[in-house]
């Protein structure tokens, strides 16, 4: 029987090509490397990230000559030193990471009931009108919306105004620490939707009706059945609000006024302030360790297996 | 000498009126056109300030440079401290920098002077009608121009102080004031001034500053908000803010779009500074002659007149008339006397502390 083109897919054409041009340049190679070609772009891509940071991490073992405003010829930890010694790096990487975890926290809240009648409801209006909510903010940036929420916030805001109407003085709704989770909550809110949603997807339905059928609550089938079911997607939501919130910088620079700086805020200082770019460098590298290590301890204590990484789940 | 029988009246006269325009255009133009004067480039890039900065330096400088050359002049706007690092690594990669021209602070162009990548600004001709304070303190030569000086008032809403101006920052220590107050998130402008309210002495800059840390320390339970320049303006506008340690044109520019605001300089005196222009290394002969050009056409009498009457600034040539409503204003300083309430720090101390002073205010208000 002839096979028609169309069962024959598009991908493994480009692979075939791909496969033949490496042998007619390699033909020696007998095309056990191929795949490792494949890597090629993948691993220029990473390489150069790398490269980056390496010359961050040389620049971090260097100090600021204020006579001449260059870098130390010799290579020294001094920097470092002064990040760990420093109390106002211990304020600013405090506040990032506790204000990272509650936004973390927060958004899935929120995200996770939103995700769920989005994805379950069977009002098609309903579905639509979440999915172009979900939607907008991203066509508006970080910035403008921050500076939206000045509007709304401030001591001639939107909120002060209708308070004022019922007697009450203005309140200084913004430049404070909760000001800044806030923002970031209302920013981070859709990416958090967005990763939660395949996941709340895959879980069928029936699944849940079996669940009521035999005997579950509501309370009792989210709890034990939809919940942990919906892991990965919790998991990868929260990933993804954890780092964006800890290198966050608009937010805590617009909404915190000046006085809620986070890890990026003091890199900012360090590079364009105080021209120090070895300190700088230094501190980009901890923020980079910080995240990192947030990571690994979120894979510790769930294990990779959660975002379906160990290959386990076909 | 005897005249050439063939040289007659007529065209002696002819001679005369060319050798007449030549001088006139030579008089007209910098005398660093001594030399033969390069081919001119299209556009020259000037970083400038935002907003009423940008407006003045067009109106006072750009424009007249641009009809009396036909160099068009480009005003980038990226903020002074970002551009600093770019500029920098142009000049250390031996790329021609983004700009022709950095609109600095006298501080930040230092930093920049003393890592060796301004180009000397000595053989301008027009510096020589200038006064003291276009000459940078700390450095050899003239790798930078002052161009005018400038003070970091305090600036406060009438309203707020019905018994008259506040007299000294102590009086903002009030509890009324509690999160109604400002000042730049650096500290900027503030360190010196903190110094005295706080029982010390300028003599004891850089070396013996606690009383500073001290008195900012108190000022820090006011709960006052910190921020750059556009934000003292949106934050006396938007009714945040009673009192604010700023530069005496954002005040300025508050008043012009209608804010109750005024401005006096404390017991405590207030901190005067300079801002100058520079042009970074690695551009081409001709480049690097107009842009000294443009600078040199910045300090004529004419061009810093309309420049400083839009920022309300006293420049650095003799004889500039005050803006309306600036003269005899504490931010206008003109005369000896004038200065006498006003703090000036070398460039020299302020580049080599500043980063220390930044860390502690920092450290002191976000602790």
């Amino acid at each position: 029987m002839q096979r028609s083109p169309s069962s024959y897919p598009l991908m493994w054409r480009v692979m075939d090509a791909l496969e033949a041009a490496f042998a007619a340049i390699w033909p020696k190679g007998g095309g056990k490397y191929t795949p490792y070609l494949m890597l090629t772009p993948a691993i220029v891509l990473v390489g150069t990230l790398v490269v980056g940071l390496l010359y961050i991490g040389d620049s971090s073992l260097r100090t600021l000559d204020k006579s001449t405003f260059q870098f130390s010829e010799f290579w020294t930890l001094e920097n470092y030193v002064r990040a760990f010694s420093e109390p106002f790096i211990f304020t600013v990487v405090w506040r990032s990471l506790m204000g990272a975890v509650i936004v973390t926290i927060v958004t899935l809240m929120l995200a996770f009931p939103y995700a769920y009648v989005m994805v379950r409801t069977p009002n098609a209006f309903l579905r639509k009108f979440l999915l172009i909510a979900l939607f907008l903010p991203f066509f508006i940036g970080q910035v403008v919306r921050a500076y939206g929420w000045l509007i709304i916030l401030g001591n001639q805001g939107i909120v002060n105004d209708v308070l004022g109407l019922v007697g009450v003085e203005p309140l200084r709704l913004l430049f404070n620490y909760p000001a800044v989770l806030f923002g970031l909550v209302q920013y981070m809110l859709p990416f958090a939707v967005l990763m939660l949603a395949p996941a709340l997807t895959a879980i069928p339905e029936e699944i849940e009706a079996a669940a009521g059928s035999l005997g579950a609550s509501w309370v009792e089938t989210m709890t034990h059945v939809v919940l942990p079911m919906a892991k990965p997607g919790l998991i990868g939501a929260g990933l993804v609000v954890l780092t964006l919130s800890l290198t966050d910088f608009a937010m805590p620079a617009i909404l915190g006024g000046g006085t809620q700086d986070f890890i990026a805020n003091a890199i900012y200082d360090q590079f364009f302030r105080t021209s120090d770019q070895g300190f700088g460098a230094t501190l980009a590298l901890l923020l980079i360790a910080l995240g990192s290590m947030l990571v690994g301890v979120v894979f510790a204590v769930f294990g990779a297996g959660t975002l379906a990484l160990d290959g386990s789940q076909k | 000498m005897p005249i050439d029988k063939t040289f007659n009246r007529r065209q002696l006269l002819k001679t005369t009126a060319a050798v007449g325009a030549a001088g006139a255009f030579v008089a007209s133009t910098p005398s660093i056109l001594r030399a033969a004067e390069p081919d001119k480039p299209s556009e020259i890039i000037v970083r400038a300030w935002g907003g009423p900065w940008v407006e003045a330096l067009k109106n006072g400088v750009s424009d007249r440079f641009t009809a009396e050359t036909g160099i068009r002049v480009i005003h980038d706007l990226t903020e002074d401290n970002e551009i600093q690092p770019k500029v920098w690594a142009a000049v250390a990669q031996g790329r021609t920098p983004p700009i022709h021209i950095n609109w600095d602070t006298t501080t930040n162009a230092t930093k920049s002077a003393l890592r060796g990548v301004c180009e000397d600004l000595s053989d301008l001709s027009n510096i020589a009608g200038t006064t003291d304070l276009a000459k940078p303190v700390g450095v050899e030569g003239y790798p930078i121009v002052n161009t005018y000086g400038y003070v970091y008032v305090l600036a406060y809403r009438p309203s707020a102080f019905p018994d008259g101006p506040p007299k000294s920052y102590h009086d903002l220590l009030d509890p009324k004031f509690k999160g109604r107050l400002a000042f730049y998130n650096d500290g900027i402008g503030f360190h010196f001034p903190a110094q005295v309210a706080g029982g010390g002495s300028l003599d004891g800059i850089p070396d013996a500053m606690d009383p500073a840390w001290e008195f900012i320390t108190k000022m820090k339970a006011q709960n006052p908000l910190l921020g750059e320049d556009p934000d003292f303006v949106t934050w006396f506008q938007n009714g945040e803010i009673d009192a604010a340690c700023t530069i005496s044109t954002n005040a300025l520019g508050a008043k012009k779009n209608g804010v109750d605001i005024a401005w006096t300089v404390p017991d405590e005196g207030a901190k005067f500074d300079t801002d100058g222009l520079w042009i970074p290394k690695g551009h081409s002969e001709g480049d690097l002659y107009w842009s000294k050009a443009y600078i040199n056409s910045a300090l004529t009498k004419e061009s810093q007149q309309i420049w400083l009457d839009g920022l309300g600034l006293p420049g650095v040539v003799p004889g500039l008339t005050p803006p309306p409503g600036m003269a005899g204003d504490p931010a206008y300083p003109t005369k000896p006397e004038d200065f006498e309430r006003l703090i000036r720090i070398s460039g020299q101390v302020q580049v080599e502390n500043e980063s220390e002073w930044f860390s502690k205010f920092k450290t002191i208000m976000q602790g």
